[in-house]
């Protein structure tokens, strides 16, 4: 009998395009550069880079950095949402959504708005008299600074993988144990997590590449700190010494992806250990009471809440109030200057806003559709389009791990001169920089999806099959509505991260084509440390006005699509 | 009368056609290290003598500017038609390389002529020295730049990086060229705790800030920044400042030339130079007063400075430098 592949050959074809064009040829014009010297092919660059001490340290700090803020993340991010989804605490919604928000605000942000809530010339400490003395060294210019600080950026992005593996979680197993009289500790341990697992190593993987190539932090906190990370010493080397250094930074950025590729190695080992097929509907079990206790942990969340987030938002708002930096805010040199001089004078941030939106919006549907068309191969039980799609994700995570410097690094030099057939170049156009987008942010959609599919129940497929029907009509009818949640769930993160990046759009923006994370980085490395914090006290109101016009339309969506909506 | 008519419709058509072209137009892109308000208000002020330009600017300090043109030339697809960095040993660079079009044209008469290159392929704009900022609250006020090795400045001071900045990458080679200080001022500095991150923003935020007593920087951010309430103060030390001169140079490649210079004009013209002024820069025309805040250009001592040999060691003492202050 033949088997009709005309659908699903489409599909992979345009897959193999599509991973062509973003992941392997740039990637491979990039690391082409590293195993070449002057007499050739050779591997002479590594081994210099490796003699380097400062390449040496830099590699130590990355690993060191990534994993210890890896295993806060991920402590704190799944025990916000084992509570938050399975006991009965109120104001979850709000909660959900308050703990997302710091997710918003771009890392370079959180690294200004936390280093003025603590420096000497902090607005809220200074209001209490607690602010330490002119000529004292900030206490998060160090290795803990950046680690806590990575932490904190990261914690709700584990928090919402794991949310979303709770949501498709069968009720069934955990309503079993609770009427064979197990309490909540032994159903958590003995039941949940271990359902969780692939879940969960999945955002510990994800949170750890993260926390790899995250440059805004380990910029703003490393340098002063002393403690330098690859991507950092990547970003300087390449600003300073221009393309002559790309060979020797194409080795870095190759020792950056040889331990993504370890990273996604062992998640992949371990998920394959620890993974169960479930049959039966997702759906969220049964909140535990929390009974006596619960005041107390809700006033736990509370504080823990307001303080990551309320702090370092007041710290902004007051510095984005001073007329220049080093005053002291109070009621006489409070001014609005900041902000007419952006929202009036420059057109820069209306465009910048624009430009962001559009980009990430069109970054995040792209890429859901992707993932839901590569998580359907990489479960299929043909052999070549499995593999295909292994390869397809190890290809988007490496990309993912790499710093955005390197991305588009990389971008600038395949997609410069005009393309071939169409005769335009993409340069200095917005085009460039979604694409930038698709190739770096793939992992973050791919994530959600591949775990939900390889938690799917291949019967629905098979069933649909003998029934007649064609690949189109499966997708659509079948793997795009379970999906969705996931889906919505990868386009949204997608979109969120998109929105507020830097490293991406740092060397590709250009006037016209401007991002929100490059105008306050410009304004910051210009010394405009207010007007930075004008614009950053906007981007956090307008995503979190975004958030909750997301909110409004949550009513009418399915459930699990809108993250906070539990 | 018809005829006469016609005519006069004629000649006026005709002036008016002639005033149309004989003014710029098109597309001009700038890539330029000023802070961006300066840049945007440069680019607005030209606009107004020159409505029918669409001006696109890209800003970043000189040596990322200069690696992200390189990129450009390594892929044979230059943007910019204007560059408007902070050093003219940049410029030569360019020049030696065959990137840059000469403006013979160039209304240069009333200048100084050591500021400006002779073949006429850049132009400074302005004098930006490079000295000492401190807190107001320092317990020790520097006057010469030996101050910042004693040890009530230990840890206490930020300076910018040549990694990011054209300014002190010139600064670098003023001192480490000086015969009473040299390479072994930056080791001492290295010793006392000093930082070198980023550009000279970043040194101006951590002194206001009060993170750091002492810094190192160009002379009108904390000039500017003290005008307006900001707890510092600016220092023109003893044994002299280095400086930069803020070159406008049109590159070989661009794409609207008549634009280019144009723009070029604006800037060497009196209210290009006047613009400088109201900015917070000491402008490179010595008959255009300076700010508020500053000495008289007389009482300004430059530490000398060879460009041939900046240009030469260039590379070497970026390293070198990196190797001292850890990257």
């Amino acid at each position: 009998m033949k088997r009709n592949w005309g659908g699903e050959r489409t599909a992979l074809a345009a897959l193999a395009c599509f991973g062509l064009a973003l992941f392997a040829a740039p990637l491979w014009l990039l690391f082409a550069q590293s195993l070449v010297s002057a007499e050739g092919p050779s591997f002479a660059p590594f081994a210099e880079a490796l003699e380097n001490r400062a390449v040496r340290r830099a590699l130590i700090n990355s690993l060191d950095s990534a994993s210890f803020s890896a295993i806060i993340a991920l402590v704190l991010g799944v025990g916000l949402a084992l509570v938050l989804a399975l006991s009965d605490v109120r104001g979850k919604r709000i909660m959900v959504f308050l703990i997302l928000l710091p997710m918003m605000i771009p890392p370079h942000v959180t690294a200004i708005a936390w280093t003025q809530t603590f420096g000497p010339s902090s607005p809220v400490l200074g209001l209490f008299g607690l602010a330490p003395p002119p000529g004292t060294p900030n206490p998060l210019y160090s290795r803990g600074g950046v680690i806590a600080l990575l932490a904190l950026q990261h914690t709700p992005l584990a928090f919402l993988l794991t949310l979303a593996a709770i949501r498709v979680l069968p009720r069934e197993m955990i309503d079993a144990a609770r009427v064979s009289g197990a309490g909540p500790l032994r159903t958590l341990v003995r039941v949940i997590l271990p359902l969780l697992a692939p879940a969960l190593i999945a955002a510990g993987a994800l949170v750890f590449v993260a926390a790899l190539g995250n440059f805004g932090i380990p910029a703003l906190l490393g340098i002063p700190g002393r403690y330098t990370t690859l991507p950092v010493l990547i970003w300087q080397r390449l600003s300073a010494f221009g393309p002559g250094m790309l060979p020797a930074l194409a080795v870095l950025a190759t020792l950056m992806a040889m331990v993504a590729l370890a990273a996604v190695c062992i998640q992949i080992a371990l998920s394959r250990w620890s993974a169960v097929r479930l049959i039966g509907i997702p759906q969220p079990p049964q909140p535990f009471a929390l009974g006596r206790a619960r005041p107390v942990v809700e006033a736990a969340l509370g504080c823990l809440i307001l303080g990551t987030l309320a702090l370092p938002l007041l710290a902004l708002i007051g510095t984005s109030l001073v007329p220049v930096f080093g005053v002291q805010l109070s009621f006489d040199t409070a001014t609005l200057e900041n902000y007419r001089e952006i929202l009036w004078r420059q057109g820069v941030t209306a465009r910048a806003f624009a430009n962001s939106t559009l980009a990430a919006g069109i970054a995040g549907l792209v890429l859901a559709l992707v993932a839901v068309i590569v998580g359907y191969f990489a479960v299929g039980r043909a052999a070549t389009p499995r593999r295909f799609a292994a390869g397809f994700s190890t290809l988007a995570e490496l990309t993912y791990a790499l710093p955005g410097i390197v991305i588009s690094i990389a971008f600038i030099l395949a997609f410069l001169r005009p393309l071939p057939v169409i005769g335009i170049s993409l340069y200095n156009t917005l085009a460039l920089i979604i694409l930038a987008y698709l190739a770096a942010f793939a992992a973050i959609a791919l994530k959600p999806v591949v775990a939900a599919f390889r938690q799917l129940d291949p019967a629905l497929d098979e069933a649909a099959r003998i029934a007649g029907a064609g690949f189109t009509r499966r997708l659509w009818r079948i793997f795009v509505p379970l999906m969705a949640p996931a889906a919505a769930s990868g386009a949204i993160l997608v979109f969120l991260t998109a929105y507020n990046e830097i490293t991406v759009s740092a060397l590709l923006w250009s006037t016209g084509n401007e991002t929100i994370g490059s105008t306050i980085f410009n304004y910051e490395n210009g010394g405009n440390t207010t007007l930075a914090a004008a614009m950053s006290t906007i981007t956090v109101a307008v995503t979190g006005l975004l958030m909750l016009l997301l909110d409004r339309l949550g009513r009418h969506l399915p459930p699990g699509i809108i993250p906070w909506r539990i | 009368m018809k005829i006469l008519n016609s005519a006069l419709t004629g000649l006026a058509v005709a002036l008016i056609a002639t005033s149309a072209l004989a003014d710029v137009s098109g597309k001009l892109v700038l890539y330029t290290s000023q802070p961006n308000e300066d840049a945007q208000q440069t680019v607005e002020a030209f606009n107004v003598l020159h409505p029918n330009v669409e001006v696109e600017w890209f800003r970043d300090g000189t040596t990322n500017v200069m690696a992200r043109l390189e990129a450009e030339f390594a892929a044979g697809d230059p943007q910019p038609d204007l560059l408007l960095i902070a050093d003219s040993v940049t410029m030569e660079r360019l020049t030696n390389e065959g990137r840059l079009m000469a403006h013979p044209e160039a209304d240069i008469a009333a200048y100084d002529p050591a500021t400006m290159d002779p073949e006429m392929f850049w132009f400074s704009t302005k004098l930006i020295t490079t000295g000492i900022v401190y807190n107001t609250a320092a317990p020790m006020v520097p006057t010469s730049w030996q101050d910042l090795l004693s040890p009530e400045a230990a840890n206490q001071i930020v300076m910018p990086s040549p990694l990011t900045s054209g300014a002190a990458t010139i600064h670098m080679v003023s001192i480490t060229g000086h015969p009473d200080m040299g390479w072994e001022y930056y080791q001492a500095l290295a010793d006392q705790g000093a930082l070198a991150q980023g550009g000279n923003g970043g040194v101006q935020t951590a002194v206001a800030g009060g993170e750091k007593l002492y810094g190192m920087i160009v002379d009108f951010l904390p000039i500017r920044a003290a005008a307006q309430g900001a707890p510092v103060a600016f220092v023109f030390p003893r044994e002299g400042v280095s400086y930069v001169t803020e070159p406008v140079a049109i590159l070989s490649t661009a794409q609207n030339p008549d634009a280019a210079r144009a723009f070029v004009d604006f800037l060497l013209s009196r209210e290009g130079q006047e613009l400088a002024a109201t900015q917070g820069y000491l402008p490179a025309h010595p008959d255009v007063a300076g700010p508020a805040g500053f000495p008289a250009r007389a009482d300004i001592t430059l530490l000398p400075f060879d460009p041939a040999r900046a240009l030469a060691e260039d590379q070497a003492n970026k390293l070198r430098f990196s190797e001292i202050f850890g990257g």
